[in-house]
């Protein structure tokens, strides 16, 4: 168990990754030289041994290797104003409960290592770490210690935490299902014991002295089960009776509530006729609550979507006050108040710069992918990021009427109005109810000139035998089948329901930028003045590059790395970067610049009329053009654009193929949006379009008849990706789109869209299967009930066998994808 | 066979229980955490201690 000896010399002493010649990072801890791959291990590892934690070590299980410490989260010191800590803590006095997800957790001995790291700081009054969930649960006393103080002590030994809000993340959907998963706990165990008793009277009992005793032992043990496991069916049955709807709870409300008077008044009466029914009571219940419980599982989590667009908002900003800086939560800040956006920060506000310059991020806003150039004057948005100059803002607008918060509003509309999906099973049930009752009353009157006690005996079996169990599973066990299935093809159904309705689409929407597109810029065209070798000019400008953090210096660096030029160790003099513009550095002794032609122009460099020709042909393709200039030479030309996906072009032929209507919608400007529809062989193409124009193209299509899916990722999907039919996003979008969309396609697959029709398909012709099924089942066995011919042992073997079938069918689902890789 | 009229109701009795136990169980956070406590008890916190 002990590291020092495990460890051999070369490498790292905290995390054991091998440690590079000469990366320099010792220390001495208790007399021996330690060495370290990186300062983070160094720092973490110091402060563990004067904490006198050292035990730590010896406590890391053989064989768990410990990673590199996270980075620190920022701005600590916000979490300690009590606007931003109330969204978090519960309080009594000064006691404050908050719950912190932490990073950098990997093994049993960080629990050891955290907890009594805490315990020692002073305040703290509980410290329990949840390894499985990786979060601590901390008490402490708000007049000692400070939370800032406390995230900066697990800092130290390499933990990084940030506050989490247990109650929001997962609160109402998990207590739902909870008491779901109770009540079908207490069905099951209920329906155990009944099977036992049931067993005994087909055996013979219900002959004996031991009938009456057995007949109430299931009165006592049906009882409590209708009332607290069924009591979901009664709620359902109502709510639907009172909207005037026939809901699939009614006959399921129906057939229980008679089948449990019925074997009541034989208890209560003694009757030597009848038998009673309870174990079909409690069988009834518990087979359809795994039903329900399964669907629940696949509930859509809209509610969050529009909590994480709030998210998206940062709690506070930097207001100018007087010429000082004033760290203040959001909310208080007021329209015409000045406020500092520091490079990499996000805006907290709407507003309009008075000063400095940028490149503002706004992809998770309006999809264009390059980041916007911002100078006095322009407008930014609150949720986008400011990429690499301050900016000094004037506020506009806050909190509730920001551009954010028109988007989070379109949502909650958006989700309000959509028409609930209509699903197969719940337009046959309202006449399959129809016809049972009808049936049951039939057998009434028919039965009633013979005797009342065999026609009311006739009538409830009928009801008890149409058991709408395996209509009641056909469609829940084939979506839960269908989402397994499709969770391991990187499918991920949030909301089973749309299964259904993704084999009737008519019509794609697919956003561009991101979902069409890889939503990076990338070099397409190089193109260099004659006489010039390319990869000369390619290698000077990635090695200038290098120190820039535009999009478009991402895209010329990751082209020079494909094409494996050597340029990391070129030597760059006197980088200098105009926001805007372009960079300039030395290489040699050689000025190069690298920007626009503008740029190029301020430093007195005349373009070269065919690179000049070429650019703007290539402009013309909605491509940007970078000018390279070396010296006084203009010497080359970069064209970036977005690339499509590699699968984009195969959907889209196979969609066409299919007949399948589709539409480009974009915020993107017209002439790039166009091109990228001529890319994939032509589509209807709706540009610049804003966030609620999305929403209302696709209501639109809607009105026409269509049934829509959206393929989006961004923010501005949100809304459209809520208002279609099926909502489908990708993986690696914002968290919002993925909140709001019905289909997630991990690993941004867009080829998977294919396998998700294939699954629908699928997933409605078993669904379809099901139904079917319960139907023959019915047509057998209501005639029998009809003609007061069935017995329970019947009922108790040819019920479970209905449900039986129906689950059977439903899990060949599974081998569907069995000729695709996973 | 009399035995039956207080082995059932027994029978039901202790199942009751454990439904019980295992409803106070989830409520308590006793399934939150599989893997933290199950270690937990492994480490020694007793160096100090000895002699």
């Amino acid at each position: 168990m002990n590291r020092q000896s495990t460890h051999s010399t070369c490498n790292c002493f905290h995390c054991g990754l091998p440690v590079g010649a000469g990366t320099g990072y010792h220390a001495l801890l208790e007399g021996v030289e330690r060495d370290f791959c990186c300062l983070g291990c160094q720092s973490v590892c110091t402060a563990i041994f004067e904490a006198g934690l050292q035990g730590y070590y010896q406590r890391t299980p053989e064989g768990v290797l410990l990673a590199p410490p996270p980075e620190p989260p920022r701005d600590i010191d916000i979490y300690d104003l009590d606007e931003v800590q109330q969204e978090f803590i519960t309080r009594s006095g000064d006691l404050r409960d908050i719950h912190l997800l932490v990073e950098g957790i990997h093994c049993p001995a960080c629990v050891w290592l955290i907890e009594r790291a805490l315990q020692r700081e002073p305040g703290v009054q509980l410290a329990n770490v949840n390894l499985a969930a990786r979060r601590i649960h901390l008490r402490w006393d708000s007049k000692l210690n400070k939370l800032s103080n406390l995230i900066r002590a697990l800092a130290r030994i390499g933990y990084s935490a940030v506050p989490y809000d247990q109650e929001n993340a997962e609160g109402v959907i998990k207590k739902s299902n909870r008491s779901m998963l109770f009540r079908l706990f207490f069905a099951g165990f209920a329906m155990m014991n009944l099977i036992w008793i049931s067993i005994a009277l087909y055996s013979g009992a219900d002959k004996g002295e031991f009938r009456e005793f057995f007949y109430w032992m299931g009165f006592v043990l049906a009882t409590p089960t209708l009332l607290y496991s069924g009591y979901p069916f009664y709620r359902g049955a109502i709510g639907g009776l009172r909207a005037g709807r026939l809901t699939m709870d009614l006959p399921i409300t129906i057939g229980l509530s008679v089948t449990y008077a019925y074997s009541t008044y034989i208890t209560v009466t003694a009757n030597t006729i009848g038998a009673v029914y309870f174990d079909t009571v409690t069988n009834l219940i518990f087979v359809i609550l795994i039903g329900r419980y399964l669907e629940g599982m696949f509930r859509h989590q809209a509610l969050s979507a529009t909590k994480r667009l709030t998210e998206l908002q940062p709690r506070v900003a930097t207001v100018m006050q007087d010429g000082k800086e004033q760290i203040t939560p959001t909310r208080a800040i007021r329209p015409g108040d000045h406020v500092l956006i520091k490079p990499g920060y996000k805006v907290p506000v709407d507003g309009i710069v008075l000063e400095g310059r940028s490149a503002v991020d706004e992809s998770m806003l309006s999809g264009e992918s390059a980041p916007v150039n911002k100078s006095a004057g322009a407008k930014v948005t609150s949720g986008t990021v400011n990429t690499n100059g301050a900016l000094l803002v004037e506020v506009s607008t806050t909190l509730q009427d920001t551009t954010l918060a028109k988007i989070i509003r379109l949502v909650e509309e958006a989700q309000a109005s959509k028409a609930p999906i209509q699903r197969l099973a719940d337009t046959i049930v309202p006449w399959f109810v129809l016809v049972t009752l009808i049936c049951a009353t039939l057998t009434f009157l028919i039965w009633y000139g013979k005797s009342f006690e065999l026609a009311l005996m006739a009538a409830t079996s009928v009801l008890i035998i149409t058991c709408p169990c395996a209509l009641g599973m056909a469609t829940p066990m084939s979506v839960a089948v269908a989402s397994g299935l499709g969770a391991r093809h990187g499918i991920l159904i949030r909301n089973g329901l749309v299964l259904e309705t993704l084999s009737r689409v008519t019509h794609f929407v697919f956003d561009k930028t991101g979902t069409l597109t890889e939503g990076k810029m990338s070099v397409a065209v190089m193109r260099s003045a004659p006489g010039v070798e390319i990869s000369d000019i390619l290698r000077s400008s990635a090695a200038v590059e290098r120190y820039s953090e535009h999009g478009a210096a991402r895209a010329i660096i990751a082209e020079a790395d494909m094409r494996q030029l050597n340029f990391r160790n070129v030597a760059v003099q006197g980088f200098h970067a105009t926001p805007g513009l372009g960079v300039q550095a030395e290489i040699d002794g050689k000025t190069v610049l690298l920007g626009s032609l503008e740029w190029l122009a301020r430093n007195g460099i005349n373009p070269d009329a065919g690179l000049q020709a070429h650019a703007l042909e290539l402009e013309a393709q909605a491509m940007s053009c970078v000018h390279c200039a070396l010296g006084t030479v203009h010497v080359a030309v970069f064209a970036l654009a977005d690339k499509l996906r590699g699968d984009a072009q195969q959907l889209v032929n196979e969609l066409r193929a299919a007949g399948i209507g589709m539409t480009l919608l974009s915020g993107d400007r017209k002439a790039v949006a166009e091109s990228i529809a001529r890319q994939l062989g032509g589509m209807d193409v709706i540009a610049e379009v804003l966030p609620q124009d999305k929403d209302k193209e696709i209501q639109r299509l809607q009105q026409s008849g269509a049934v829509v899916a959206m393929v989006g990722d961004g923010v501005n999907d949100a809304p459209a990706l809520i208002r279609a039919d099926v909502g489908i996003a990708l993986g690696s979008g914002t968290d919002v789109s993925v909140e709001s969309a019905d289909i997630v396609l991990m690993h941004n697959g867009l080829d998977k869209v294919r396998l998700a029709t294939l699954l629908s398909r699928r997933t409605l012709r078993t669904i379809k299967q099901n139904i079917g099924l319960s139907f023959i089942y019915n047509v057998i066995m209501v005639p029998l009930a009809m003609m007061a011919r069935v017995d329970p042992l019947v009922a108790a073997i040819t019920m479970p066998i209905s449900s039986l079938v129906v689950i059977g069918n439903a899990a060949r689902i599974r081998n569907l994808f069995n000729h695709e890789k996973p | 066979m009399s035995v039956i009229y207080s082995l059932i109701p027994g029978m039901m009795f202790l199942g009751l229980v454990f439904f019980v136990i295992m409803i106070w169980a989830v409520k308590h956070g006793q399934y939150e955490d599989m893997e933290g406590n199950a270690n937990r008890i492994l480490q020694d916190d007793d160096e100090d201690m000895m002699p």
